[in-house]
């Protein structure tokens, strides 16, 4: 806990609900799945913006709960849209009534698609938890909810040391792009990436808590991507969320992952 | 220094930033999305993404040393940009900010941001 709020902000950015930075003593840190308006039978709650967004944080609320946390210990949120006007329409307002007064620092994104062609939101989040990782595992991966997808919803870390990846690319050593126009190749040389770059701070696929993936195409990286990540993960999977977005730092890239893990 | 640098031969990272960061000790920031308001509250260079660059760095470097740190205290950086064609002009400026080595890092290209002038906007977490 021992949290901290960094008021950097200029007179403009006031009364928007987030704050520049949060600081906090990293303990114990939930990090969550991107979570969206998807109803318990897998179906997206119906009626657009609101009550998609009522629905991810309502689904938040519930991983929350499960760490014994509250929206007030949110350090960050990340929003990714794909309809600006409809959230500062609709969704921005649902977001507050769950937030209250509590500031988080905050990204906002807009993406060309979501998991679901019709998802117009989802949200993730980094949460201070109170009490001490004394005795605790290292990782605990949780869902709240039955789902279908390679991932877990929450992921809290006790004790460790957070290790933050760069965006990892299908590139050689050399610097030559691997597998230009080839998803599967892509995906498997960021994995191979990935694993030598956990491997040299002491982590292993099973040490990951959070995913980003950032695709050039949902329908491609489920049919070629997908398969390779189960390999990589076996089961084991971190929090994660799966974005697809315009592009990347160069125009051979199809994917870019980005891996948070912990290790003791 | 709270993080150490990861680096191993088997895989490089494409430009000048460090392929991971391990955090040691200190405490954890995260830092919000930052765009290129100004301190009057306007939107500096619109249009340009050369001066917008610049406004934004300026502005995570000032939540930083609000909350104790600087730049070094970077653990990682994700830069979000609207057009991949300011991609070398982004690049430049942050060049000119960061001393040596970037962070660990992350280029997007996205649809758009939060609001339609924005053309950048970086976020950060960092040991302090």
């Amino acid at each position: 806990m021992d949290r901290r709020d960094v008021l950097a902000e200029r007179p403009v950015e006031r009364g928007r609900g987030f704050m520049p930075g949060v600081s906090v003593n990293p303990a114990r840190v939930l990090f969550t799945a991107g979570l969206t308006g998807r109803n318990p039978d897998g179906s997206l709650a119906a009626g657009g913006m609101a009550p998609q967004t009522r629905r991810a944080f309502e689904r938040l609320e519930a991983v929350l709960a499960q760490a014994g946390a509250k929206f007030d210990g949110v350090v960050k949120q990340l929003v990714y849209v794909t309809d600006i006007d409809a959230y500062n329409a609709s969704g921005r307002a649902e977001r507050a009534t769950f937030f209250g007064s509590a500031r988080p620092a905050s990204t906002g994104l807009v993406v060309r698609r979501l998991a679901d062609p019709a998802m117009l939101i989802e949200v993730e989040l980094v949460v201070d938890l109170a009490g001490s990782p004394q005795g605790k595992p290292l990782l605990e991966k949780f869902n709240v909810e039955s789902h279908p997808g390679d991932f877990y919803q929450g992921v809290i870390v006790n004790g460790g040391r957070l290790v933050y990846l760069a965006g990892q690319v299908a590139n050689n050593p050399d610097g030559s792009v691997a597998g230009a126009g080839d998803w599967r190749r892509q995906a498997e040389k960021i994995y191979e990436n990935i694993g030598h770059v956990l491997r040299a701070a002491g982590a292993t696929p099973t040490s990951a808590v959070k995913e980003t993936t950032w695709v050039l195409s949902i329908d491609s990286w489920r049919q070629h991507g997908t398969p390779v990540r189960r390999a990589f993960y076996q089961g084991d999977y971190p929090a994660s969320t799966l974005v697809e977005i315009p592009g990347l730092a160069r125009p051979e890239f199809l994917v870019e992952i980005e891996v948070i893990a912990a290790v003791a | 220094m709270p993080f150490s640098t990861i680096a191993t031969p088997e895989a490089r990272p494409v430009a000048n930033y460090k392929m991971g960061t391990r955090m040691e000790g200190g405490r954890l920031l995260y830092i919000s999305g930052q765009v290129a308001w100004d301190a009057s509250g306007n939107i500096a260079g619109k249009g340009d993404v050369r001066a917008q660059a610049r406004q934004t760095f300026q502005n995570l470097r000032q939540v930083l040393q609000a909350a104790g740190g600087d730049l070094g205290s970077l653990m990682k950086i994700t830069t979000y940009i609207t057009r991949i064609e300011d991609f070398p002009a982004v690049a430049e400026a942050r060049g000119e900010v960061f001393q040596g080595e970037l962070p660990a890092s992350t280029l997007i290209v996205v649809k758009s941001l939060f609001h339609p002038d924005f053309l950048i906007e970086v976020e950060g977490v960092a040991a302090v």
